[in-house]
């Protein structure tokens, strides 16, 4: 009897460390609202359709503000993700047979389809709070805590940003500092890099738990351009070390010739992969440098929102985000608000499509299809409306699509005819509910 | 015509050697704009530069209003500046914050600009001579206390010259 | 090393043009739109955390917003 496979919401989304700095926790610091609470809640709901991830996510943002402008926040969100993902191996003309992460049972994949690990349920909940307060008349100070809990993975993390408003408030120039460190003990151990896949109940290719750590440092600059127009702009730096691999991905082995997998006994009596595969392997430092920029700009009462953010590292990766969103106020309490994201990134230095037997090992490698070259858009649409209590409700639709290319080069043999690269289709859909003063 | 009192800190007063005086009157022919300091001589003034969207004014103008009550016959006139560039968002605000105090308006924030208002809200407390004691930026509710105190004090100065 | 170089560089130079800009802006009397909550740079906090996180988890790239200023200015 198969054993469930407790899949990591992390290995599946990468979680925990995003936003470390910013907009996580707490409300615009909206001049000195009134003292009392107020709630921000939000219901998610993302699918990527063909057994993929989905993902329910429910959130809760409460605001105490206090006399004088300070303010506590506290986050709360829960997750709850079922689905599969790529793994990292290639498609081929046959089926394949591969071992759990955990070692304990194996799954098959039927043929011309690209491996997708296939995830059972998981939960995830994050815990953050946000302290807020004025120092002085014309600084700012935000500390705050954060963390997430899965059964696999622990995150926590401390931030602090310092404001200091000049030229009567039309300048602000902001520091913020973020650090975190993770720990990660997916089920049967976090894989030796390069590691062969085994057969069932072999964990000799695993080790323990590991960890990261993550610095973020950034600054920024907030301008006020006129009555109507608002522009910021931001530098980050951000510097993760440790154990960065993804524990669930890994790469086939495959002929140098017909690029198909390498074939594999599993050993007598015993249960495991029909072909050869091996864990990931990535640096275990990573340096990113982000510059972002974004513009409001009021017309007789829409708004215009667009930024721009590219990013550079030094695993090879280069990226550019572009988002716009166009606020359409319907008469005194609605609005429609659509929006567009277009994003294009290049792929890492070490992303290989496969091993080739018989070609030494690169020094790095990882198939994950997230450090490929891909272009994504991102169109949807929101409508938001006031209550006549005075409280808000908006409901979005978004539809999320990525289109990637395994490097050209890279290819061998019959993996030139076939679709390497995993093309993915989401819709995102959210209602959120916003009460309290 | 202006003098400096003489607790005004230095500031305060190098920021007012500039100032032009504030002893002229505009006329607006439909909202209540005219502001003469002259017609308040005799008389404590705090002058509160307000608008509609500044949240720290749902705090001062019922702490305006306890002051208006409290010292009205001490001789304290309380001027609200109202500096909304809608009107009827201005009477939105007095609507759910009514004023017992006089309210005038400058849209064109000419009389901002004479009082070179740096921060919204701002307040300035004028004795009965007609100087500005000090100014005040932006409101705090821990600072109310300290607030009427400098009320008092000077109501209570000058008090025998009129 | 150039892409580094590059986002260096062209940051300092806005940074610096930007916060140089002292006859920029509005009189703080004037800020009546800034004060609307759909001119804040992130209206929904909420909202702008769960596409980070999703374009974080699907995505090589993550993060570079998220600060103050803006607003009505007042206290």
């Amino acid at each position: 009897m198969a054993t469930k496979k407790r899949k990591s919401v992390a290995a599946s989304l990468a979680t925990a460390t995003c936003s470390l700095l910013g907009n996580a926790a707490t409300e615009p610091v909206q001049a000195q609202e009134e003292p009392g609470w107020d709630f921000n809640t939000a219901l998610l709901y993302y699918d990527e359709g063909d057994g993929r991830v989905q993902d329910i996510s429910f959130n809760v943002l409460a605001n105490r503000t206090f006399v004088d402008d300070r303010s506590l926040s506290l986050t709360f969100v829960f997750d709850s993700l079922t689905g599969a993902t790529p793994v990292g191996a290639v498609p081929f003309s046959g089926p394949q047979t591969l071992t759990r992460a955990s070692g304990g049972s194996t799954y098959n994949v039927p043929a011309n389809e690209i491996p997708l690990d296939d995830t059972f349920l998981d939960t995830r909940y994050a815990l953050a709070v946000n302290w807020q307060q004025p120092l002085g008349r014309l600084y700012s100070l935000n500390a705050g805590l954060s963390s997430s809990f899965e059964y696999d993975y622990t995150h926590i993390g401390a931030n602090v940003e310092l404001s200091r408003d000049f030229n009567q408030r039309n300048t602000t120039v902001s520091l913020g500092l973020a650090i975190a460190n993770d720990d990660m003990d997916p089920e049967g151990g976090a894989p030796i890099p390069f590691a062969p896949m085994l057969d069932v109940g072999d964990l000799s290719n695993k080790a323990g738990d590991e960890s990261k750590d993550v610095v973020d440092v950034k600054i920024g600059v907030t301008q006020v351009i006129n009555r109507n127009f608002l522009v910021q702009l931001n530098y980050s730096f951000s510097d993760s070390s440790g154990y960065l691999n993804d524990p669930y991905k890994i790469l086939s082995l495959v002929d140098a010739v017909t690029g198909d997998p390498i074939p594999r006994t599993p050993a007598p009596g015993a249960e495991g992969p029909l072909h050869e595969y091996a864990f990931e392997h990535r640096p275990d430092s990573r340096t990113k440098h982000s510059l972002y920029g974004q513009g409001k700009y009021y017309m007789s009462g829409k708004v215009l929102d667009l930024s721009y953010r590219f990013m550079t590292d030094d695993w090879g990766i280069d990226s550019h985000t572009l988002d716009l969103h166009f606020r359409w106020p319907v008469g005194e309490s609605s609005y429609f608000e659509p929006h567009l994201r277009f994003y294009t990134q290049s792929h890492a230095d070490f992303y290989r499509v496969s091993l080739v037997d018989g070609v030494p090992l690169p020094t790095y490698a990882s198939a994950d299809y997230r450090l490929g070259e891909f272009d994504a858009l991102t169109v949807g649409l929101k409508y938001g409306w006031k209550l006549a209590s005075g409280n808000e409700m908006s409901a979005r639709i978004e539809f999320y699509n990525q289109e990637g290319d395994a490097p050209r080069n890279q290819l061998i043999g019959n993996q030139l005819t076939r679709e390497m690269y995993p093309d993915m289709d989401a819709i995102i859909a959210q209602f959120s509910y916003r009460f309290g003063k | 015509m202006f003098r400096i009192s003489n607790s005004v800190p230095t500031s305060v007063r190098i920021l007012f050697v500039f100032l032009l005086a504030p002893l002229f009157l505009f006329t607006d022919s439909s909202a209540d704009t005219s502001f003469d300091l002259q017609d308040y001589r005799g008389k404590v003034v705090v002058l509160d530069f307000w608008a509609s969207w500044c949240v720290p004014c749902r705090r001062s103008f019922p702490w305006m209003n306890e002051m208006h009550e409290k010292y009205g016959d001490d001789g304290l006139v309380i001027v609200g500046v109202n500096m909304d560039a809608e009107p009827q968002e201005a009477q939105a605000f007095l609507d759910e914050f009514p004023a017992k105090f006089r309210i005038i308006e400058d849209a064109n924030g000419e009389l901002a600009k004479e009082f070179d208002v740096i921060a919204m809200p701002s307040s300035y407390v004028i004795d009965r001579n007609g100087d500005v004691v000090q100014r005040h930026l932006g409101f705090k509710v821990k600072r109310q206390e300290e607030y009427e105190s400098l009320i008092q004090s000077v109501l209570a100065r000058n008090q025998k010259e009129f | 090393m150039r892409g580094l170089a590059k986002t260096l560089f062209l940051s300092q130079l806005l940074i610096f043009a930007l916060a140089g800009c002292n006859s920029m802006g509005v009189e703080p009397w004037e800020r009546d739109v800034l004060a609307k909550e759909e001119m804040q740079l992130t209206v929904d906090p909420v909202e702008a955390g769960l596409d980070d996180h999703i374009y974080f988890s699907k995505e090589a790239s993550s993060g570079g917003r998220g600060f103050g200023g803006g607003g009505c200015g007042c206290n």
